[in-house]
């Protein structure tokens, strides 16, 4: 009796086993995969561009405007509403919960509340403590102090990112994006990104010309170790890359020219000069008023000091920290600089790319910006 | 007396062949686990568009003219600057319409620049090492004749050269013909759980992901640094994978570079290409072995996964082998004084233990890719299963008596297309964008201006 009771669950667990097996063969057989979206093209704004065009499609293709009355045009689409406006100047503390299109300027007042997406087809001003779903403006836009903006941020003009302003999700600027202190976003992107204390009269570059360390040595010169650095410990991997093992502390200024791998922490004195590329398998960090014309690619942390010139692209495995007076500019293509973990920007940083995080790209005032701005009010 | 020697060998060789493959469970395991934790993510999605070297696309061609239009469209269509970019297909000695088709895309686009190939030894690697020879990129991007990439791939497959020790490139092969067989759909159960789970989860913890010679490419620089193709190879890119290991480069898995390919129909398909793949992969373990253990440049951990990877057609005779040894055991009258529940207890957990633990990497992948429909397939797997083994056990025989004996074994082998389309149709569900216009360096990083104010 217990061998047939056995045998009868040990059936029914085999039969439903290869049953739903079966089941599922027949849902697929004879169909192809459609899971590919071989048009996927990357667009660093395509949330704001994307949003356009769903907007244009829907006021083309809805039925006419309902409860029009002095300009104002308002379309029902599905559950939700859009009010089509002229101009529009809300003061203080109004909450709106429909899509909103202005085909003028926007402006409204203090700790609004904008439940869904915001159309500007003028220049936008967003009251501070105001919250956003998300906002597209094809002219300049201004976010006050203390924004929130739920999603992205889109602006075909200058978008100016006001103090301790939060966005969750992208900012992208076709013109440029000024970032205050103590605001956030995850990525931005614009031809220039700017924060506080803009200076362009500072920069010097001197790098390279008193460079007391060359890597990999010159031939026919003899290495010997100094200055933190130690021949022995370099190797070539082939096609001209070279590998270090351990860390390479360089205290004096530093010419890079082969791409190098650093198993270890990699930092160079001031004024260095870095031709190439650099990986290292710790953090890296460049001194002041150095030149990185190569990659860098940390899988810890990477700090670039103050008034450093980079011309390529930086990735970070940790946090990246870039300090005062740090210029990010390359001929051709934009430059870009991208943290697993936090980003911070400090003050008179401009940067012709993008910046972005997993986690958050911070700007914060530095000292250096404070006593800046003072001697130029003196 | 000998009753006993039998029963000895046959207990040494199951508990072997547990400690073998429980040790391959516990890699599953850890695999799987990590994928689905989404554990320490390292990918350079971030950088797309932003890393723009100049590239050499090489289309290795043989017969090929159902597909060829296919994929050069495609790469016509992708969004790469054209100033940066080249195109060789390689003609290697096709005898149908080829030639014709290659020759009428390099008369409409200057950056298509066609290798016709009429003798020398045949085959891919051969093909490529001539090709090479004429490619002028700094890195060489590689695609398969039957694989038709979206538009953004070559970018996505560019960026993480960003990182100088990144030698080589792997994305990622998604089935197209998941329905026209029931082979078919159990093969993409198999790819979607080696890509999305087992290549990303080797990658994001430090170790080096495989090349595999399509949907993927190598740096210019590292491949002359090891001395490029070898022609020798069935397996050219397992066996570049571990040529630039060895020398320090690793191989990076972009996930979201996904490219449509067509897999296997039939089991005769299958079993010539996974004895090409066994052949080579296993020539490899025997080339690499020694020089993987004595390694500068890699750690303990990352020698024991590599090893483990060559090493991982072996599993299939030490299956065998442990079956057998099993069924000895079961008829010998003799055997059954050890105690039998213990030991039932020991072997049944071993095989739950370790069947869930493949079964977990599809199951993880499928739920990563929200196809769980085709998870359901899991159970039917077992066919594949016992095809493999049987396959793999064939392949490894012939390639042992040929290394024994000093002959040559399997020539390179061409994997048959069933496609039927000839007429440069896109297949697939989102076909590629026949007559995309060029965009100019800005449209590249910013959506066509199509603002409500016109």
């Amino acid at each position: 009796m217990a061998f047939l009771i056995f045998s009868a669950i040990f059936l029914a667990i085999f039969y439903l086993h290869f049953s739903l097996a079966h089941r599922a063969w027949l849902a697929i057989r004879g169909k192809q995969s459609s899971e590919l979206d071989m048009g996927y093209v990357r667009l660093e704004d395509y949330f704001g561009q994307s949003f356009r065009r769903k907007l244009k499609h829907w006021l083309a293709t809805l039925p006419a405007a309902t409860n029009s009355t002095a300009g104002l045009r308002v379309y029902d689409h599905g559950k939700e509403r859009i009010y089509v406006a002229p101009t529009v100047q809300y003061p203080g503390g109004r909450v709106e919960k429909e899509i909103l299109v202005t085909e003028g300027a926007f402006a409204c007042g203090p700790n609004c509340d904008f439940r869904n997406e915001l159309m500007v087809k003028g220049d936008g001003d967003i009251g501070e403590g105001t919250s956003l779903q998300a906002i597209a403006a094809d002219g300049a836009l201004q976010l006050g102090e203390g924004v929130t903006v739920r999603r992205w941020v889109d602006a075909a003009g200058k978008l100016t990112i006001g103090a301790d302003t939060a966005i969750h999700s992208r900012a992208t600027s076709r013109t440029a994006i000024e970032f205050l202190p103590g605001a956030y976003a995850q990525s931005l992107f614009a031809p220039e990104i700017v924060t506080e204390g803009r200076n362009d009269d500072s920069i010097e570059l001197s790098a390279g010309r008193g460079a007391l360390v060359q890597v990999p040595h010159r031939a026919g010169e003899t290495a010997r170790a100094a200055n933190g650095f130690d021949p022995a410990k370099l190797f070539s991997m082939g096609g001209g890359t070279y590998f270090y093992e351990g860390n390479l502390d360089v205290t004096a200024p530093l010419h890079l020219r082969a791409p190098l791998v650093v198993r270890g922490h990699f930092s160079c004195g001031k004024e260095s000069l870095l031709e190439s590329d650099v990986k290292a398998h710790g953090n890296i960090t460049i001194g002041p008023a150095s030149v990185v014309k190569g990659n860098l690619v940390a899988d810890g942390n990477l700090v670039l000091k103050p008034d450093v010139y980079f011309q390529s692209l930086l990735q970070a495995g940790g946090e990246m920290r870039l300090s005062f007076g740090v210029r990010g500019l390359r001929e051709k293509l934009p430059v870009a600089a991208h943290a697993t973990r936090a980003l911070t920007l400090e003050s008179n940083i401009v940067i012709n790319g993008k910046v972005s995080s997993a986690h958050r790209v911070i700007a914060i005032s530095t000292p250096m910006a404070w006593l800046q701005s003072k001697k130029a009010r003196a | 007396m000998a009753v006993t020697a039998v029963i000895a060998v046959s207990w040494v060789l199951i508990v072997l062949s547990m400690l073998v493959l429980g040790a391959y469970a516990v890699r599953h395991y850890y695999l799987g686990y990590s994928r689905m934790r989404l554990e320490h993510p390292r990918e350079t999605n971030e950088l797309v568009g932003f890393v723009m070297p100049r590239v050499t696309v090489f289309i290795p061609m043989h017969n090929e003219e159902k597909v060829a239009r296919d994929v050069l469209q495609a790469l016509v269509d992708c969004d790469y600057d054209w100033e940066l970019l080249e195109v060789i297909p390689v003609n290697d000695r096709s005898t149908d319409g080829t030639r014709a088709i290659v020759d009428e895309f390099a008369g409409r686009y200057p950056f298509i620049k066609p290798y016709h190939r009429t003798e020398g030894v045949g085959g891919k690697p051969a093909a490529l090492v001539e090709a090479t020879e004429l490619a002028t990129g700094d890195i060489y991007l590689m695609f398969d004749a039957d694989y038709v990439p979206g538009r953004a791939v070559l970018k996505m497959l560019t960026a993480p050269f960003v990182d100088p020790e990144i030698g080589a490139v792997m994305g990622r092969v998604v089935p197209h013909n998941i329905g026209d067989s029931l082979l078919s759909g159990l093969l993409s159960l198999e790819r979607c759980a080696g890509y999305q789970s087992v290549q990303q989860a080797r990658f994001n913890l430090g170790f080096t992901a495989q090349f595999g010679g399509t949907v993927g490419g190598v740096r210019a620089a590292a491949l002359r640094a090891v001395g490029g193709w070898n022609p020798e190879s069935l397996t050219e890119d397992t066996d570049l994978t571990f040529a630039l290991l060895l020398n320090g480069w690793r191989t990076a898995y972009v996930n979201r570079a996904e490219c449509y390919e067509e897999v296997p129909q039939d089991w005769a398909v299958r079993r010539r290409q996974l004895s090409r793949w066994v052949t080579g992969h296993t020539e490899c373990l025997h080339n690499y072995w020694p020089d993987l253990l004595r390694a500068r440049f890699l750690s303990r951990k990352e020698k024991t996964d590599a090893l483990f990877l060559l090493a991982m057609y072996l599993t299939a005779p030490i299956i065998v082998i442990g079956w057998v040894a099993s069924l000895v055991l079961f008829f010998i009258p003799e055997a059954h004084a050890v105690p039998v529940l213990p030991v039932a207890m020991l072997i049944i957990g071993y095989l739950l233990f370790s069947n869930q633990a493949t079964f977990l990497e599809i199951g993880v992948a499928t739920l990563l890719d929200g196809t769980r429909l085709r998870a359901l397939l899991m159970p039917l797997s077992l066919l594949n299963f016992f095809a493999n083994t049987g396959a793999i056990c064939n392949a490894l025989r012939k390639f042992y008596w040929n290394r024994f004996w000093g002959s040559g074994g399997d020539g390179w082998y061409k994997t048959h297309r069933t496609r039927m389309d000839a007429e440069g149709q896109s297949f697939g569900a989102g076909a590629t964008p026949a007559g995309a216009a060029k965009q100019s360096v800005k449209g590249l990083y910013y959506a066509s201006n199509e603002g409500m104010g016109d």
